[in-house]
């Protein structure tokens, strides 16, 4: 059988169908469950909801009402819904992949293995079928990088974006991605890490207003990374930030703008709904979260070693550095390569996060198929020596933890261990990835920009 | 072209859903979760004996669950719930015959068996009228172990039990230290008639799932948590004529066997002198990892410009 667009498409699909089916089957017939425990949560909450109660009378619901929102056909229509809706989120994720990648130039057995590679991963089909709303966020994070990628140009005949452009000189773009922005981080809040890479890649030399950015193709950087990418002298961010008033442009203050006037739009709006019950469990919880159960965090044994007092600031502080200057770092080096950037920047939060569970892991598989095409990794051995160390460092930790929460052995020095491996094997394999990337920035300079500029200097 | 505008419109399908929001205040009646509902069938007059649950008028008066507080709840309260359709109805107070109890399972998530044998002996000869009872089992849990509420929600679905509550701190995932005791009502099935008298006896077998909570920490590496007794009630409703009846006895243990109803789980702990070095080396992990993901982001190879490319 031939495997092209159409077919991989079709199988996923199909696939995704006869889980859910599945799914049904054993949650009806067997005493373990196939649905994640997670989705129950979100089923009644939004069952509160439909009943005009607050979807927060449901302990452990964590999240903003959207979510109990978009479920609310789960009591009227159906209750797998919610699996159909994040299935349909996790294939529109393969599809932006593909859309980035073909935007980017990269050919279609490139485009179509990277595909593939997020749409037959079975951690992440497994995420949407069991009822994890993770793809949702996937999805808005890979459609403002199409947003930011596809200019003005691509959204010229909608009315709607024509007369506020006429009326205020807006670009569609930094409005469709602004309003994703502002709506995903209210929605999930860790995608907060991408706000400075987001308003950086928002540079004049790259965007020019009535006019769709010229984007670095996939074949123009091969044949860069060919003549020799190891000098030191292009574009570094630093550049763009010598003349500091360079930073403050049209296209970054209103992306800054809009993108926080929909956050705080949907904030204050469940915030005047459901009070401090809203604020506390769908922001504060995840802001000061410190959970002293394992997971595959460094920090967990830590927690619960002085769960019993309050932290210090210094130690609030000792623990947030590490995160807060791999962050920064990251985002100084790779904004130009944007995908490249964001990936980086997830792999890292969530390996230095004080709570880790197996679903974060989801929110850079999904960056993940967008690097591959500009990888010089060898897959046979170096890629698969990468997937080997990641997954076997998990299952290691696993071990312990089935020891320690089926078994009631105590294992914690073995399973703190474990998290410490496993923070060894995410590092490895990051800067494995980083060293093999071959940076590619995703626009071309203006060169209208770049002589005006230029000029200017001189 | 095509595939662009599919993309297009699932997005602004995703935009109108995220924009309303707030126009379906729906007012469907919620009506499936056990903890909010009351039953009309047993809403009689007084409280407690016809409330839904027997503990709810426990904790209607206090925060948190102290056993002084209950043992006096039940005394005071239970004890005057009184019994019209039964003129002696001191007579069929049921006794417990035997009672036993084991932890299922290993590690944090357990079952709590418990085999509860009644011997129900009327006397004398008075007619009864028709009823159906349940078995009230209530269990104070210590604060190092929790009942999920939604856990027994899908049990009574699936017709385990004819109706559970947990009262008390439903919060299922602190640790102990942090939280404070819960109680579980679990009402179970009798049958029909049975203060007439049975020959076999009643036998009921309760498995109820438990979660250990992170307990404090301990020199020994386990913290030993003791289950107490539970108290449990018969609660049989009478239907005579128009009128019903709601009749509630405390059943009284004939033994206290030591050895099989006192249940102990021994839970993992910390240890306190594991504080230092894992502190220290926790740090000093994250800082490194910190400083090599650094200094290769550094030192990896830079983005060119276009414009270098252009120049030989």
């Amino acid at each position: 059988m031939k495997c092209d667009f159409s077919s991989v498409v079709i199988f996923s699909v199909v696939f995704r169908i006869v889980l859910i089916i599945y799914g049904e089957w054993q949650d009806t017939h067997m005493e373990v469950r196939y649905t994640d425990v997670d989705y129950l949560v979100f089923s009644d909450a939004s069952s509160l909801m439909a009943s005009g109660l607050s979807p927060y009378k449901r302990s452990t619901y964590r999240y903003s009402p959207l979510l109990a929102f978009i479920l609310l056909p789960n009591s009227f229509i159906h209750r797998s819904w919610g699996k159909f809706l994040f299935s349909a989120s996790d294939i529109l994720v393969g599809l932006f992949i593909r859309n980035i990648l073909k935007l980017r130039g990269v050919p279609e057995n490139l485009w179509l293995i990277s595909m593939g590679a997020w749409l037959f991963n079975p951690f992440t089909f497994t995420i949407g079928t069991r009822g994890n709303c993770e793809p949702i966020v996937c999805a808005i994070v890979l459609w403002i990088i199409i947003c930011i990628m596809n200019g003005y140009t691509e959204l010229d005949h909608s009315p709607w974006i024509h007369i506020t452009h006429n009326i205020m000189h807006l670009d569609g773009k930094v409005l469709q991605a602004a309003f994703w922005y502002g709506l995903v981080v209210h929605f999930r809040i860790y995608p907060i890490i991408y706000a400075l890479p987001l308003v950086l890649i928002l540079n004049p030399r790259n965007i020019q207003a009535g006019s769709k950015p010229s984007l670095q193709t996939w074949s123009g950087s091969q044949q860069k990374s060919n003549q020799g990418s190891n000098g030191k002298g292009g574009v570094s961010l630093f550049d763009s930030l010598l003349p500091l008033r360079s930073l403050l442009t049209r296209e970054r203050i209103l992306f800054g703008l809009l993108s926080a006037s929909v956050f705080f739009f949907w904030t204050y709006l469940f915030f005047y709904l459901y009070q401090w019950e809203f604020l506390n469990e769908a922001f504060l919880y995840h802001l000061t979260r410190t959970d002293p159960r394992h997971n595959f965090s460094i920090y967990f044994y830590h927690i619960y070693l002085h769960h019993e007092h309050e932290f210090s600031i210094l130690e609030k502080l000792v623990s947030f550095l590490p995160q807060l200057m791999v962050q920064l770092v990251l985002i100084f080096c790779y904004t130009q390569d944007l995908p490249f950037c964001l990936f980086a920047q997830t792999v890292a939060f969530v390996a230095f996060n004080k709570v880790i569970t197996a679903q974060y892991f989801v929110w850079f598989f999904c960056l993940l198929p967008l690097l591959l095409p500009w990888s010089n990794m060898n897959l046979r051995w170096e890629g698969l020596s990468c997937i080997f160390i990641w997954m076997g460092a998990q299952l290691h930790w696993l071990m312990w933890g089935y020891m320690l929460e089926f078994k009631g052995k105590n294992v914690f020095v073995q399973l703190w261990v474990a998290g410490l491996l496993f923070l060894a094997a995410n590092t490895w394999v990051l800067i494995r990835i980083m060293r093999q990337h071959n940076l590619s920035p995703i626009f071309i300079e203006s060169q209208k920009t770049s002589v005006k500029s230029a000029t200017k200097l001189h | 072209m095509a595939a662009h505008l599919r993309f297009q419109v699932c997005v602004y399908m995703m935009m109108f859903v995220a924009i309303v929001p707030f126009q379906l205040k729906l007012v469907q009646t919620f009506s499936s979760n056990v903890d909010y509902c009351s039953d009309p069938d047993t809403i009689i007059v007084s409280l407690p004996c016809s409330q839904r649950y027997l503990s709810e008028s426990y904790f209607e008066k206090h925060d948190s669950l102290l056993d002084l507080d209950f043992q006096g709840f039940l005394e005071h309260e239970l004890s005057l719930c009184s019994c019209d359709a039964l003129p002696d109805s001191a007579n069929y107070v049921p006794t417990i015959s035997t009672l036993q109890r084991h932890l299922l399972g290993e590690g944090s998530h357990r079952h709590l068996s418990t085999l509860i044998k009644f011997s129900v002996q009327p006397e004398g000869t008075s007619e009864i009228p028709a009823h159906s009872c349940q078995a009230v089992v209530v269990e104070r849990l210590p604060s190092g172990i929790f009942a999920d509420p939604f856990e027994l929600q899908h049990l009574v679905q699936r017709g385990v039990f004819i109706d559970a509550v947990v009262f008390g701190d439903t919060n299922l995932e602190l640790p102990s230290a942090l939280s404070n005791r819960s109680l579980v009502e679990v009402h179970m099935d009798v049958g029909q008639n049975i203060l007439l008298g049975n020959k076999k006896g009643l036998e009921i077998n309760l498995d109820l799932p438990l979660h250990a909570r992170y307990p404090p920490l301990d020199k020994s590496g386990y913290s030993g948590v003791e289950m107490g007794l539970p108290d449990i009630f018969m609660r049989c409703i009478t239907t005579e004529k128009t009128q019903r009846n709601n009749c509630i006895w405390i059943a009284e243990a004939e033994i206290a066997d030591a050895n099989t109803s006192h249940v102990v789980w021994s839970i993992p702990s910390g240890k306190n002198e594991h504080s230092g070095f894992v502190s220290s080396i926790t740090f000093a992990s994250a800082l490194l990892s910190t400083l090599i993901i650094v200094l290769s982001a550094i030192n990896s190879p830079r983005i060119h410009s276009t414009k270098d490319l252009k120049q030989p």
